[in-house]
């Protein structure tokens, strides 16, 4: 029984259809954090059958990372990608409805508009898995999802450019026809002389013939000339001609009005969910602003830690704790909008341990406290970035050996920054840590990290993840590079 | 269908998907403003969240409420809380306003033995000794994250009610000047709480002498001795 190959439109129609379901869960996470508070994500390949997955997962990663939306400076939270992808996969799958259902009947420019359109979104997709594997360190599920679906896309678009190609010249037909026995390929069409005719005449320099025909012509001519002679050896044989090789035909894209329609059609469809949700979205101005101020703003002396930054203009406190994850994640935020390097950035060392945080009655981050001195130790020899950005990089070991016991955390700094072990023990160190403390309790400010501050102002948590180019933009625009 | 022609179908599906396309993105856009702005009805859909701790001071097992009644009454008659300008209380005003007897007052900060201090003077003097000194640094640095200082100076009974009273007032601002030549003056502004009680009021039993610290370790200590101090100590109660 012959086996009938799934005709590309059915393929894109499926592709588009999956795309569509991943591009709708995608997106729906994502709408969801427009709230300003905390979601779960559907971090699934089956997304709406298993459950919300709560804290941190490499979907969240995604979508709090730079690479999940466009245009977050002027939108709280950005576009996310996912509109393009849900508008996009919607007009696919109307188009592959119509090649499905037309068939034949569909011009052959339409097949090839839609095999060029189908391709796009595989590059896309191919960047962002770039971004997630060597950027991002995972991939999230609902991502997966969609390369997948935009890979079978390219593979049903790919199949409608061979379909869409143009019949093949008659002589390449003629060299695909099977030899005779003698190796010898009997014409058959009216072109080439019909049956028991003759093969076309080829001109001295051989220009009526296509290049790929040219040497099995004159094959043939000979072979025919000489055929009572002596046998020439078959095909691929030595002295025999080249083997025999179907010819390719040429995608030969013509863009024309078909192309000017579908990626027309395609820019619309793909357009129009983020125009919607802009549209959509609310003024979140008012919300910015609204998270206190420092009371006591005026450091006491000699507390806060300076981190130094390239091109510092607006005056910038940050309350982190070293083993804290978010704090990390801000970090890597600010840093990865080109933000920090635009602050005059201080660090309050506020670790969630209660070895020398007394608002605690138990570790939330046990040996925080060691690494909140080493940065106040870095701090003296102009080093505390580095070693808050290497406690950062080594949170996951420097929290596991944290919770095993000190002296683990303790040989781990020892073994990175030799030179600040002995200022760990110190008074002053210990001093200036709980001088910082006292400067969060002197302003009220809230027992949790991260916190940054914009001169005295609080930047809302709410604000610090999602939208917090937005927020920078209203609040400070002059450190937005 | 068939009436609708496969480009007819096409546009219908293509307008179907966009429009819920579009209609999907409104109406979760719409709902996630509509939790902004009312975000109770959003907490209550969350489960209610529990309070925002708030950064504070330290609060020992041993702030009971009797003591933090009576630490109240001390900080506030003598100018640590409020807007009054005046540092430090007499006998009298312990007396009335701490509304104790002495040993119920004494017995308030026996669970500081191990937090604070006394310091202890010469017979009818009120200078620090380098070891009071020393003693004096070492507590006044272990503050961690206490709100307040207190300085308990008292004479021994020898001398008259007076005289006594006076002597001790100097102990205290011994103790003071001492942590001001250390500290700027914001430091100890609203954080040292200074008492002088003379010979008229909680005088300390020989007991102190062996079950606190104090800055003359291994030499005699009697009862009198132990009173020609001033007691030292970061509390870490919030009030």
């Amino acid at each position: 029984m012959q086996r009938r190959a799934l005709s590309p439109a059915a393929l894109g129609a499926a592709a588009s259809a999956l795309g569509l379901f991943f591009a709708a869960f995608s997106t729906h996470d994502y709408a969801q954090h427009l709230d300003r508070q905390l979601h779960g994500s559907h971090c699934s390949f089956v997304p709406g059958l298993s459950g919300v997955t709560e804290g941190p997962n490499a979907c969240t990663a995604a979508m709090y990372s730079p690479y999940s939306a466009v245009l977050r400076g002027a939108y709280w939270g950005g576009l996310p990608i996912s509109l393009f992808a849900l508008g996009a996969y919607a007009f696919f799958l109307a188009a592959s409805v119509y090649l499905l259902t037309a068939r034949e009947a569909a011009p052959r420019s339409l097949w090839q508009a839609y095999g060029a359109a189908a391709l796009a979104p595989l590059p896309v997709s191919l960047l962002m898995a770039g971004l997630s594997a060597f950027r991002l360190g995972g991939f999230c599920k609902l991502c997966v999802g969609l390369y997948v679906a935009s890979a079978l896309l390219a593979f049903a678009g790919f199949k409608a450019l061979k379909r869409a190609k143009p019949a093949p010249a008659p002589e390449a037909e003629a060299a695909m026809r099977p030899l005779g026995p003698l190796g010898e390929r009997a014409p058959t069409s009216p072109d080439l002389g019909g049956r028991g005719g003759s093969y076309p005449a080829i001109d001295e320099s051989g220009s009526n013939v296509p290049p790929a025909l040219r040497d099995r012509l004159k094959y043939k001519q000979r072979y025919v000339e000489n055929m009572r002679d002596e046998p020439t050896p078959p095909p691929g044989a030595p002295g025999g001609p080249p083997p025999l090789r179907p010819a390719r035909r040429p995608l030969a894209l013509k863009p024309g009005p078909a192309f000017l329609i579908v990626f027309g059609l395609l820019g619309l469809f793909a357009a129009a969910p983020a125009l919607v949700y802009a549209a959509s979205l609310p003024d979140y101005r008012p919300l910015l602003a609204n998270c206190g101020k420092l009371a006591e703003p005026a450091e006491p002396a000699n507390t806060f830690v300076r981190l130094r930054t390239s091109s510092p203009k607006r005056k910038a406190l940050l309350f982190v704790d070293p083993l804290c994850p978010t704090c990390k994640a801000l970090h890597e935020r600010l840093d990865v909008e080109g933000v920090i390097e635009q602050l005059d950035a201080s660090v309050l060392l506020f670790p969630l341990d209660n070895e020398c945080n007394w608002m605690l009655d138990r570790p939330v981050h046990p040996g925080a406290c060691l690494l909140a001195k080493a940065v106040v130790c870095g701090d003296k020899q102009g080093r505390a970035r580095e070693v808050l950005e290497w406690a950062y990089a080594e949170q996951e070991s420097l929290r596991v050996a944290g919770k095993a016991g000190k002296e683990l955390l303790r040989a781990k700094v020892r073994a990175r920054f030799a030179e600040l072990d002995k200022c760990l023990d110190e008074r002053e160190t210990l001093k200036r840590l709980e001088r910082g403390l006292h400067f969060a309790v002197a302003n009220k400010v809230p027992v949790s990290t991260p916190q940054l501050y914009l001169g005295d102002l609080r930047v809302c948590d709410e604000d610090t993840d999602l939208g917090l180019r937005y927020t920078l933009g209203q609040l400070a625009p002059e450190v937005l590079p | 269908m068939k009436a609708l022609g496969p480009l007819g179908l096409a546009a219908l599906i293509g307008a179907l998907c966009l429009l819920l396309a579009l209609a999907f993105v409104r109406a979760e856009v719409r709902a996630a403003a509509d939790r902004l702005t009312n975000p109770v009805r959003a907490d209550a859909a969350n489960e209610a969240s529990a309070p925002a701790l708030v950064a504070d001071h330290a609060e020992a097992p041993y702030c009971t409420p009797a003591f933090k009644e009576v630490l109240q009454r001390v900080l506030g008659a003598c100018g640590l809380v409020g807007q009054q300008s005046r540092r430090g209380c007499q006998p009298s005003d312990v007396k009335t306003v701490a509304s104790i007897n002495d040993a119920d007052f004494n017995a308030l900060f026996t669970p500081l033995a191990e937090r604070g201090a006394i310091l202890l003077f010469d017979d009818n003097s009120e200078k620090l000794d380098e070891g009071a000194k020393k003693l004096l640094l070492e507590r006044w640095d272990d503050r961690r994250g206490a709100r307040y200082f207190f300085v308990v100076a008292r004479a021994s009974k020898t001398g008259s009610t007076d005289g006594n009273r006076s002597l001790s007032h100097k102990r205290a601002n011994s103790v003071f000047f001492h942590l001001q030549e250390l500290n700027s003056e914001a430091e100890l502004d609203k954080r040292v709480g200074m008492l002088w009680l003379g010979s008229e009021f909680a005088q300390l039993t020989k007991d102190y002498c062996s079950g606190w610290p104090n800055s003359r370790a291994g030499k005699a200590c009697n009862a009198e001795a132990i009173n020609r101090s001033a007691f030292v100590s970061w509390v870490d109660c919030r009030l």
